[in-house]
């Protein structure tokens, strides 16, 4: 059997067996090993345990458990909620403020959560019951929150975009710079389509009452404002020790943890019980990420030993000819449709390795081709069905919110980060400026 | 089912979770130990360097000795398209089918684990750092938790068949 269809026969097997609804890393670890046992014999017996050595030496996987256990403490606190109730009182006022106030919500929680996990369960759990009460469309806003916390993988600190950094050996600060400009627009289009929605259809946002309004005294909404500033400024105290070489990625992780934690400490809602939930939270999620990483990491290793990669750049770029512009696009089609299968870690772990040599074979930036891969992950976390965010809607939405409202919610979505991708692509400045800025000094 | 699966699902339930609650606390000791280290570099100008080395060491025990109990707590997403349609007897009926894919891969990950660590024992294999930790103790560890995982897939295993066939264990 030629390597081609060896590796065809391995994606395919890998789909069937994910079908079945078995957990994604024993199914991808499984069809690496089995398959490195069936082309090689005993020799390859070590390949799966050898990818625990791989993970242990990728050692910015570690930023993995303090990010994840970041965003949790702020969830678990309660320091959220008091962020939320900061985009409340200041944008109660318009009409669809307070999705828009939650879009806010969101952004400032990307900049202190390396997954979308805990922007999920702030929006699902403090958001939401509130927009609902306040008469807001409910797919409308199931829509926002699972199209905002999408954003933490794309805003900075991203653990997706750390993962890529590795796999592509670039530098985990210029693919974090060059997610922000994105992101920050991605979060622009969603308030210019809620903007617009509640302009033309007044009753999916209604503005508060004035009585509640009435009811929020100036000192308050000066007294919340202060409540914005703190993730803002831990995110600024981690990216500017990062920025200047002060602490390693690793290290500035570290700190961003401890000042969350010092964060829920000072303003007395550090008790057990959050720390045993957050510290919890953490190992599952964390557990979760790394097994699907070590179950990956066997499968593409098997792969990569069949020489899959160099037959499919000849195959793309000689015998079929294609224009550089074309396999890109095929590309990143190809992301979309696996991730509708397949979890976007595992993706990453994956693709990546066959593709990132032909980006750059093909004269494309990686880093550029990093922000787009991350955009895809993040159609994939809400797209059926198998997205993450999907999964979490399902198990955190109050009860009014059917399973058909949750997917009929994203579609809006789904266009407005398919239109920021495009964007993207056609003007490659979006995401690259920071980056050169950076670099440029 | 027979009082020694019962016992053994128990037993097996029992020491994870409390390997895992033990291994869930091992990130406040990276915590402590990076922060050692970079208090010792700023402060003190005295760079450490075996921190990085230990960090990583405790990041794969961590979520090797962690599994087991993130296992229990249903924390590894599927692909649930079809999966999610069934009943819940169903749904435990295709697991214990499928998780025997599971157990494969975890006996072939065991068996390298063995080997690895027998290596490391006999040759006193040394990692290529300046610090040069001798690495048999952190493969006895992963190993170790590559057991546990596979105890704890046998136990998931137990547990399905019983819910198959509609008597569920406890």
């Amino acid at each position: 059997m030629s390597s081609e269809l060896i590796t065809l026969f391995m994606f395919t097997s890998m789909l069937l067996l994910m079908a079945t609804g078995q957990r994604v890393f024993g199914v991808i670890g499984f069809v690496g090993a089995a398959f490195g046992l069936w082309l090689w014999g005993q020799g390859s017996a070590e390949l799966p345990f050898n990818a625990t050595i791989q993970v242990m030496n990728w050692f910015p996987l570690i930023t993995v458990p303090f990010f994840v256990f970041m965003g949790y403490m702020l969830s678990e606190s309660g320091i959220a909620a008091n962020l939320y109730r900061m985009f409340h009182v200041w944008f109660g006022g318009l009409r669809g403020g307070l999705a828009i106030g939650t879009i806010g919500l969101m952004v400032l929680i990307a900049c202190m959560n390396g997954l979308s996990v805990a922007g999920m369960a702030i929006g699902a759990t403090v958001a939401l019951p509130q927009l609902l009460a306040h008469g807001y469309d409910k797919r409308m806003v199931t829509g926002v929150i699972q199209g905002g916390s999408s954003l933490g993988i794309l805003l900075p600190p991203s653990v997706v975009l750390v993962l890529y950094a590795m796999i592509a050996r670039q530098p985990v600060l210029q693919l974090w710079l060059a997610g922000i400009m994105p992101g920050l627009l991605m979060a622009a289009l969603f308030t210019i389509y809620i903007w617009w929605r509640c302009r033309r259809n007044p009753e999916m946002g209604p503005a508060l009452p004035p009585e509640e309004l009435a009811a929020i005294t100036r000192s308050e909404k000066l007294r919340l404002l202060s409540a914005g500033l703190l993730p803002l400024g831990i995110f600024g105290a981690i990216m500017s020790l990062f920025m200047t070489g002060v602490t390693s990625l690793v290290e500035s992780s570290v700190i961003g943890a401890l000042l969350a934690t010092l964060a829920a400490l000072f303003t007395g809602r550090l008790n057990s019980k959050v720390l045993e939930e957050t510290t919890r939270n953490t190992l599952g999620v964390s557990c979760m990420f790394l097994w699907i990483i070590l179950g990956a990491l066997c499968f593409s290793s098997v792969y990569d030993g069949l020489g899959a990669v160099r037959a499919i750049e000849a195959l793309l770029l000689n015998t079929w000819d294609l224009s550089p512009w074309t396999i890109l696009i095929m590309m990143m089609a190809s992301f979309v449709v696996l991730g509708i299968f397949l979890d976007d870690t595992a993706m990453l772990v994956i693709v990546a390795p066959l593709y990132i040599p032909l980006v750059r074979s093909l004269g494309f930036d990686p880093i550029w081709f990093g922000v787009l891969y991350t955009i895809t992950c993040q159609i994939a976390y809400i797209t059926p069905p198998f997205g993450y965010n999907l999964f979490l809607m399902r198990a955190m939405a109050p009860p009014e919110i059917s399973l058909s409202d949750i997917y009929s919610s994203i579609w809006p979505f789904f266009f407005l980060m398919i239109a920021t991708m495009v964007l993207i692509m056609v003007f490659p400045q979006i995401a690259l400026w920071l980056p050169q800025l950076y670099t440029g000094r | 089912m027979s009082e020694a699966i019962r016992l053994y699902v128990r037993w097996v339930d029992t020491f994870n979770r409390w390997v895992g609650r033990f291994a869930m606390r091992l990130i406040f000791v990276m915590a402590a130990l990076m922060l050692y280290a970079i208090g010792s570099r700023l402060f003190f100008g005295a760079p450490v360097n075996w921190s990085m080395e230990m960090s990583q060491f405790l990041l794969v025990s961590y979520f090797l000795l962690g599994g087991p109990y993130s296992m229990q707590m249903g924390s590894h997403v599927r692909m649930d398209l079809f999966y999610s349609q069934l009943s819940a007897r169903r749904r435990a009926a295709t697991d214990v089918f499928t998780i025997l894919f599971v157990m494969f891969y975890l006996g072939v990950l065991l068996w390298g684990g063995i080997s690895s660590t027998e290596y490391a024992w006999s040759y006193n294999q040394k990692n290529y750092t300046s610090w040069a930790p001798p690495m048999w103790p952190v493969k006895a560890v992963m190993t170790f938790g590559i057991f546990l995982m596979l105890l704890q897939a046998i136990s998931a295993l137990f547990k399905d068949v019983a819910i198959a066939r509609g008597k569920p264990i406890e």
